[in-house]
């Protein structure tokens, strides 16, 4: 038993849905993680495999002590790296080499999210993939994938999101693109290549087969744009930011309005919607604004529509002086879809539904101690997801794998002093 | 032929219903499984979404619809009719899997929902897709995708340098993707414990505003680890400390993303960009050897020193076409992005050489359209178009009498008395 799974042993007898599957994982950097830790967090095997010499740098980012910087002081890398085990090989090294390609004949699935052409230039082509492991499935993740011309083009999710369209579909029509203040198709390739992983095993399971998968991160933002693509083609229109608003269906009040400041600022907003006249009775009632359900230009739903800066300037003299919170709980009380726009403090320590899910709960760091995350989002009646462990230390189960791979302890002395892991 | 080989996931029965599960439905079509999905007789609420073909409204001409729903098959029953209720069970007794995107207790409430049906058939895996999940004091609580966004965290990451401005909801339904992309990696898993484990279904409650909560990368360890909260900023990462501009618009007018501000991350890559500079005489004083030392992900250089070669980077980008920066940007290896429409992707041949596109039918239009196909390339079970996007009740017939063997008079009764 590995300590991973001792570590995971509670008083919860359910089991984990992906017990069993052994992942070698070469991912670094975001959108591979991510992938491997759905996997790692449903009970997947997932072993890291790091290179001293060419460091993920997720292990330099945020780092939770910034006196004191260190490969294993990165609340980023620990995130997204929770629940698997790592070790360090030298492929440079035969006895390195060999080390992980041990590790490869014993996994389900190898997955990488190396530029295009890299892994193949590190020796693992899928022909030495399969001479290896005939039964391992290979997720390869890169900017533009493996396929088409402009393959050897480097993404990493900004550059993703700008060349999908996801940028340009995020914004005010009468400002510069938004686009995502963060790396959205970083979680998003990993989401596809986690679903890619398992589509993998059943197809494989059902026949026998093993297989190659190529992911491109640019398209797994390019399915998220199907409508503007299909409006294109079909109408002859070209895509238009509608900020915070809604066209289809046309509806107004449908935007984010200004609360009261709290103690970080007056950077306090809350989204309303209103979808139906009730709706909005409700929300005028809530406003305490009359004016508002009186107003011949807020009449009807069109009428609202046609007069939207109007209505979005009047309700926010209404909310600006409520705080968010208590609006929001106000407004939902009535049946008014609304919420406020959470920072994270306001996700962990005062989002009531979140709290009562038990959904950041914690794991331990043998660096860092213990900490919350962010957990599996859904649960199950009869398996159960996992919070054993934060991320391994760099090189913290090598002894462990290396052992579960056949060495003995005098040869893993041995391969630690020739730096071949 | 590989285009006529099945799916990875050929021979799995999937039941969809409710409006919150149509994306997982897709991606489990998409991928060879029979997905019927079952619509109340007026659609879906996506029929009722525009855009429309020509833009007139029309059940069978929406593009939200068409873009949720290529590979399934469409049935329509009213489950709040008691006629319904034999129907709905026979549908239910020939699936593995039951997308339920209904609402939270809302099949519960008409006597349909899992907890019947798991007693009859225990090997059932029933995924349920609600706003907040099926516990806690929001449950009931109304929700839209902007209310999601808003309350998950993207949106208060999201949006311009200027505060004055609001926090931004991108546009997509990304809160229904980002949520039934993590169902369909729940039911695949629960499937493969059943398979590994020789039975045993599984009911499975996915929160729509905990796969959000999950979706905002670095505001959450800047939380949890240093107590900071991110500001967001115009086309980049929000940040605790403001940084440089990534995005420029550029001479022709379009946009260009320079990742993290442009720097590239090695020194071998810097002096080829300094070069291209030069030919610009745009390099400014950016060869004095402090700069050059200045690697992407070095986080003991000053933030002053990054932005001012972010500064200067970005003034030489504004100068030039941004494809022209696009295409010698990433000659160089530098992880810089073109800011497209989406539609504009139609027009690059990297798509092409991919088959990114299926070439199929949307109802309503004369012509064939290409829709951005699947995201991942499977060698030996390919993901693609398995038909078009259903019309309304289109596979009635075909379910009722074909699959679940009611006799064609029963059908046309339940159809005269508005049932299906």
């Amino acid at each position: 038993m590995s300590v991973l799974q001792k570590m995971d042993r509670g008083d919860d007898p359910r089991p984990l849905p992906l017990e069993g599957v052994r992942v070698c994982d070469f991912t670094w950097i975001v959108a591979g993680p991510q992938a491997t830790r759905i996997l790692a967090d449903l009970g997947a095997d997932v072993v890291k495999v790091e290179n001293e010499s060419y460091l993920d740098s997720m292990r330099i980012g945020l780092q939770t002590d910034p006196e004191h910087p260190s490969v294993n002081g990165s609340g980023f890398h620990a995130n997204f790296s929770r629940n698997k085990r790592g070790i360090t090989a030298n492929l440079h090294h035969p006895r390195g080499r060999e080390a992980v390609e041990r590790l490869i004949a014993r996994s389900d699935i190898v997955m990488e999210n190396f530029s295009a052409g890299a892994f193949a230039r590190m020796g693992f082509t899928w022909e030495r993939l399969q001479e290896i492991n005939p039964d391992v499935t290979y997720i390869s993740l890169s900017g533009f994938g493996q396929v088409g011309r402009d393959r050897s083009y480097i993404t990493w999710g900004p550059t993703a999101a700008a060349v999908s369209g996801c940028t340009e579909m995020s914004g005010l029509p009468d400002q510069d693109p938004a686009g995502w203040g963060f790396s959205y198709l970083d979680h998003t390739a990993g989401y596809y290549g986690a679903i890619a992983a398992l589509m993998a095993l059943h197809h494989r399971r059902a026949t026998g087969e093993a297989q190659y998968v190529d992911i491109a991160q640019i398209e797994t933002g390019m399915v998220l744009t199907a409508v503007p693509v299909l409006d294109y083609q079909v109408n002859g229109r070209e895509y238009r930011r509608i900020g915070n608003g809604s066209e289809h269906p046309p509806l107004a009040p449908h935007g984010t309005y200004r609360c009261a400041p709290d103690d970080l600022g007056d950077d306090r907003w809350i989204a309303i919607v209103a979808e139906t006249e009730a709706q909005w009775a409700a929300l005028c009632d809530v406003l305490d604004a009359p004016s508002l359900a009186d107003d011949p230009r807020f009449a009807t739903i069109e009428a609202r529509k046609q007069h939207e800066d109007a209505l979005d300037a009047a309700i926010t003299e209404c909310t600006r002086s409520r705080e968010a919170r208590a609006l929001m709980y106000a407004l939902q009380a009535r049946g008014v879809p609304a919420g406020m726009c959470q920072r994270t403090d306001d996700k962990m320590e005062r989002d009531e539904q979140l709290r009562e899910r038990g959904f950041y709960p914690t794991a331990p760091h043998s660096h860092m101690g213990s900490h919350r995350y962010e957990g599996y989002p859904a649960q199950f009646s009869d398996a159960r997801w996992r919070m054993a462990r934060s991320a391994p230390l760099l090189s913290e189960d090598t002894s462990e794998v290396l052992r579960e791979l056949g060495y003995s302890d005098s040869e893993i002395a041995e391969m630690k002093a020739e730096l071949a892991v | 032929m590989a285009d006529q080989a099945a799916g990875p996931l050929d021979g799995l029965r999937v039941l969809e219903v409710g409006d919150l599960a149509e994306v997982a439905g897709k991606l489990l079509a998409d991928a060879c499984a029979d997905v019927i999905r079952v619509e109340p007789p007026g659609g879906a609420a996506s029929r009722h979404t525009g855009p429309y073909v020509a833009d007139r409204p029309d059940v069978n001409g929406s593009l939200r619809y068409a873009a949720a729903n290529t590979s399934k098959r469409a049935v329509t029953l009213d489950l709040t009719e008691p006629a319904a209720a034999d129907v709905w069970a026979a549908l239910v007794a020939r699936s593995t899997v039951v997308l339920d995107g209904a609402g939270p207790g809302v099949l519960e409430g008409l006597g349909m929902g899992a907890e019947r049906f798991r007693a009859e058939h225990p090997d059932l895996v029933w995924c349920s897709i609600t706003p907040f999940g099926l516990t806690g004091p929001w449950r009931d609580w109304a929700a839209t995708d902007l209310v999601h966004l808003a309350l998950g965290g993207p949106m208060m990451s999201t949006g311009y340098d200027d505060h004055e401005l609001p926090p931004i909801r991108p546009d997509g339904g990304h809160s229904l993707a980002i949520s039934n992309e993590y169902a369909v990696t729940a039911v695949l898993a629960a499937l493969w414990l059943q398979g590994a484990t020789d039975g045993g279904g599984q009911f499975i409650d996915v929160s729509i505003h905990e796969a959000v909560s999950a979706t905002t990368e670095g505001a959450f360890p800047n939380w949890e680890f240093l107590g900071n909260v991110v500001q967001r900023q115009t086309g980049r990462h929000a940040a605790a400390a403001h940084s440089a501009p990534w995005q420029h618009r550029c001479a022709d007018g379009g946009y260009i993303l320079l990742m993290g501000g442009g720097i590239p991350r090695d020194e071998r890559i810097f002096r080829g960009l300094l070069a291209w500079m030069d030919e610009h005489d745009a390099a400014q004083d950016l060869h004095d050897p402090q700069y050059v030392q200045v690697l992407y992900t070095d986080p003991t250089r000053s933030l002053e020193t990054r932005n001012h070669v972010s500064e200067v980077i970005g003034a030489f980008v504004r100068r030039l076409p941004a494809e022209e920066v696009y295409r010698r940007g990433q000659a160089l290896h530098l992880p810089w992005g073109i800011v497209r429409r989406p539609e504009e992707n139609l027009d690059d041949p990297h798509w092409d050489d991919r088959q990114f596109w299926w070439l199929g039918e949307v109802p309503c239009h004369p012509e064939p359209v290409r829709y951005p196909g699947a995201p991942y390339r499977f060698e030996k079970s390919p993901v693609r178009l398995r038909r078009r996007p259903p019309l309304l009740g289109e596979h009635n017939t075909e379910v009722y009498v074909g699959d679940l063997g009611l006799a064609q008079s029963s059908v046309e009764d339940l159809a005269r008395r508005g049932v299906i």
